[in-house]
C-alpha cells in the first residue's frame, strides 16, 4: 500500500530543487504540476519525448489511404468516360488524399494526446490542488508509509510552502 | 555638432515578446477571467447582432419558399453575392490560422496575446461561409449529395469537381481548426474550473476541461500534440484557399482561368484575415482594458504582416493586368480594361484604393503604432477586400466572351438581408464566445511572465527559441 503527500510551491527554483532532491533520494514515484510548461521542470526530469508523433504518422497515412482509395474506387465504380481522359486521374485527387490526410492525421493527433495524457480523467482530486492550475507548482509524491516522513523532510526542505498528506 | 544626429526611434516591434505589466501568474489568471462578467454594452451588441441574424435566417426562408429569382442573378450572372461572400468569410478565417500555427512555427512571440481571439474568428468565419454555398444551391436540402457515403442509389459525387474539393477542404478546415481552438482552450478551461464558484458552472467546466490537471506529462504530449497539429494547420490553410481559387480558376472564363489565382487568394485571404483581427482585437483590448497584454508592439508586428500581405495581394492585381496584356488574347484584354475602366469601374477602385493604397500608410510606424487608424484601417480592408470578391465573380460573368451575353447585376434586398445577416450570425457567435471563454491563452500568456523565484526576481523575455532574455524595461510600447 502507497501513501501521498502533496506539496505546493510559490517559486519555481524551489520546486526544481524539490524534483532534484526526490530523485536524488530515490523517490520514483511522483508526478510534477506546473501552470505553464517550463523548460526547468523539463530539464530537470528528463522526460523521455512524447510518443504522440506515432498517432500522428499512423493517422496521416490512414488518412490519404483512403482519400485515395474513396476517389479512385468511387470512379471505377461509376466510370465517367471522357474521351481519352483517365477514368482515375491522381492529380485531382491529391486534393482528396491530402485533406483527408490532414483531417485524420489531425484527430488521431488529438486522439494520441488523450490517449498518453489519460483525459479525460472522471476524477481529478486524488493527489491534486486546484492551486496548480493558478499561481502555484506543486509536487505529489507516492511512497511507502515508512518513507513518509523523509519524503516530507524532502519537501519542506526544498522549499514546499506547504506539505499535505493526500491518503 | 550637438544635436545635428537625430535620434532614431528604435524598431521595437519584433518577434520577441514581453510583459512587464504583468507580474505574477496570479495577475493573469485574474484579468483574463475578469474579463467573461457581461456588461449592459455586450448585451446590446448581442441582441444587435441577433436581430441581424433572425433577419438574415427570415430572408433565407423567404427566398427557399419563393426561389432563387429572388436573388439578384441575371444571367449569365448566376454568381453573386452569396458566393463573394462565401469567399469573403473563408478567407476571414485564414489570419487566424495563420496567427494560431504558421506564426507558432515561427515561434513569433507577438501571436501569443492575439491568437485565441483569430483562432475563434476563424472557427466563425468558417462556420459562416459553409452556409454560403447552401444557401446558393437554392434547394439546401440536397446539399449533402456532394458528400460521398454508401446509397441505395448507387451514386457517388464526382472527384474531379472542384465543388467537391471544396466539400473536403472546407469540412476539413472547419473540423481541424475548431479543434485546435478548443484543444488550446483546455488548459485555460481547467483554470476557470478551479476558480468558479457556481457549482453548475464549476460541474461544466470540470466536464469541458476534461479532468486536466497540468501536470507535467499532459504538458508534455500537449505541446507535441499542439506542434502537430500546428504542423498540419500549415499546409492545410495555404490549401483551403487554393482549393476554393479553383472554383474560378478550373474554367475557362476571362479573369478567372489564371494560375496565379492560388497565391493570389492565399495572400488575400490573409490580409483580409488580418484585417478583422484588428477589428475584432482593438475593441476588445480597450474595453477589456488588456493594453498592457495586448501592446501596442504586438499590433505593431501584426501591421507590419498587413502591409506585407498588401503588397502580396496588390503585386497580383498588378501581375494580373500585365499578363491579360502580354497574352495578347482579345477576351482577356477586354475583360480587364472593362474592370478598371468601363462597366465595373466603380467596385475595381474601391478594391484597388483599399487594399492597395490605404495599407501604404503601415510604412509609417507613426501609424501602426496607432490603434484607432489600424481600426479605420481594418474596416476599410474589409470593404476592400469583400470588392475585391465581387470584382472577381461579378465582371467576370458579366462580361464573357459573346458580346450578345454581356449584362449587369445589382444585388436585390434579399441578398444584401443574408449578407448583413451573415454578420450577426458571426458576431452572435463571437460575442458569446468572449464572455464564456478566455479571449486570450492564459497558459500561453503565463510562459512569457517570469516565474517567481526563490533567490532574486528576474524579469525576462523569451527569444524566438523559447530562451528567457533580460529584459530592458526602457522599451516602448509594452505598457500601453
Amino acid at each position: 500500500m502507497t501513501r501521498g503527500l502533496i506539496a505546493a510551491y510559490h517559486e519555481l527554483d524551489a520546486l526544481v530543487e524539490g524534483i532534484e532532491a526526490l530523485q536524488h533520494r530515490k523517490f520514483t514515484k511522483f508526478t510534477v504540476y506546473t501552470p505553464t510548461p517550463r523548460h526547468e521542470i523539463e530539464h530537470a526530469i528528463k522526460p523521455p519525448t512524447s510518443k504522440i508523433r506515432l498517432f500522428t504518422l499512423i493517422g496521416g497515412l490512414c488518412g490519404v489511404t483512403f482519400g485515395y482509395w474513396i476517389a479512385i474506387w468511387t470512379s471505377d465504380y461509376w466510370p465517367l468516360v471522357v474521351g481519352g481522359k483517365a477514368i482515375a486521374s491522381w492529380i485531382p485527387y491529391t486534393i482528396i488524399g491530402f485533406e483527408v490526410m490532414v483531417l485524420v492525421g489531425a484527430l488521431s493527433t488529438v486522439y494520441g494526446m488523450f490517449i498518453l495524457s489519460r483525459v479525460p480523467k472522471i476524477t481529478q482530486t486524488m493527489g491534486f490542488d486546484p492551486r496548480f492550475t493558478g499561481g502555484h507548482y506543486g509536487i505529489y509524491v507516492e511512497t511507502s508509509p515508512e518513507r513518509l516522513k523523509e519524503a516530507e523532510a524532502t519537501l519542506r526542505e526544498s522549499g514546499a510552502v506547504e506539505v499535505t498528506n493526500e491518503r | 555638432m550637438a544635436s545635428l544626429v537625430q535620434p532614431v526611434r528604435p524598431n521595437v516591434a519584433t518577434a520577441n515578446i514581453q510583459l512587464p505589466g504583468v507580474e505574477s501568474y496570479e495577475q493573469v489568471d485574474r484579468e483574463i477571467a475578469g474579463t467573461l462578467v457581461p456588461t449592459r454594452g455586450w448585451f446590446l451588441l448581442l441582441g444587435v447582432s441577433i436581430l441581424l441574424f433572425l433577419w438574415g435566417a427570415g430572408t433565407w426562408v423567404y427566398q427557399i419558399y419563393w426561389g432563387l429569382g429572388n436573388a439578384g442573378y441575371n444571367p449569365p450572372v448566376m454568381w453573386g453575392v452569396y458566393i463573394i461572400t462565401f469567399v469573403f468569410w473563408v478567407g476571414i478565417g485564414h489570419a487566424g490560422t495563420l496567427i494560431s500555427a504558421i506564426l507558432y512555427l515561427f515561434r513569433a512571440g507577438f501571436r501569443t496575446t492575439i491568437y485565441r481571439c483569430a483562432e475563434a474568428m476563424t472557427v466563425f468565419a468558417v462556420m459562416t461561409a459553409g452556409l454560403f454555398p447552401i444557401i446558393h444551391i437554392g434547394r439546401p436540402w440536397k446539399f449533402f449529395w456532394l458528400v460521398p457515403y454508401p446509397n441505395w442509389r448507387l451514386i457517388w459525387p464526382n472527384f474531379k469537381s472542384p465543388l467537391v474539393w471544396d466539400v473536403f477542404a472546407i469540412s476539413t478546415y472547419l473540423t481541424v481548426s475548431a479543434t485546435f481552438l478548443y484543444v488550446g482552450l483546455i488548459p485555460d478551461l481547467a483554470v476557470l474550473r478551479d476558480r468558479a464558484t457556481n457549482p453548475f458552472k464549476k460541474r461544466l467546466l470540470a466536464v469541458m476541461s476534461l479532468g486536466w490537471r497540468n501536470s507535467e506529462p499532459e504538458w508534455r504530449h500537449f505541446a507535441r500534440m499542439y506542434l502537430f497539429l500546428a504542423a498540419f494547420s500549415t499546409p492545410l490553410v495555404l490549401s483551403v484557399h487554393s482549393v476554393v481559387s479553383f472554383d474560378f480558376a478550373m474554367a475557362l472564363t476571362p479573369g478567372w482561368h489564371a494560375t496565379i489565382f492560388p497565391p493570389y487568394f492565399v495572400a488575400g485571404a490573409i490580409f483580409s484575415g488580418i484585417g478583422m483581427v484588428f477589428t475584432i482585437i482593438i475593441p476588445i483590448r480597450k474595453f477589456f482594458r488588456l493594453q498592457h497584454i495586448v501592446t501596442i508592439n504586438h499590433l505593431d508586428a501584426a501591421a507590419k504582416l498587413a502591409l506585407f500581405t498588401s503588397m502580396v495581394v496588390g503585386c497580383a492585381y498588378l501581375i494580373e493586368f500585365w499578363v491579360a496584356w502580354y497574352s495578347a488574347n482579345e477576351f482577356e484584354q477586354a475583360y480587364f480594361w472593362n474592370r478598371v475602366f468601363g462597366q465595373w469601374w466603380w467596385a475595381a477602385w474601391i478594391m484597388l484604393t483599399c487594399n492597395m493604397i490605404f495599407p501604404l500608410s503601415l510604412f509609417s510606424q507613426k501609424l501602426r503604432r496607432n490603434p484607432t487608424w489600424l481600426f479605420i484601417l481594418s474596416i476599410l480592408i474589409n470593404i476592400g477586400m469583400w470588392y475585391e470578391r465581387f470584382v472577381i465573380i461579378v465582371p467576370s460573368l458579366s462580361h464573357e466572351f459573346e458580346p450578345w451575353q454581356w449584362s449587369g447585376y445589382l444585388p436585390s434586398w434579399v441578398d444584401v438581408s443574408i449578407l448583413a445577416g451573415s454578420f450577426g450570425w458571426f458576431f452572435m457567435w463571437f460575442l458569446l464566445f468572449i464572455k464564456n471563454l478566455p479571449v486570450i491563452a492564459i497558459a500561453e500568456v503565463k510562459e512569457i511572465v517570469p516565474p517567481r523565484l526563490r533567490s532574486h526576481q528576474v524579469p525576462t523575455g523569451v527569444d524566438v527559441a523559447g530562451h528567457h532574455l533580460d529584459y530592458s524595461p526602457e522599451t516602448p510600447g509594452e505598457r500601453d
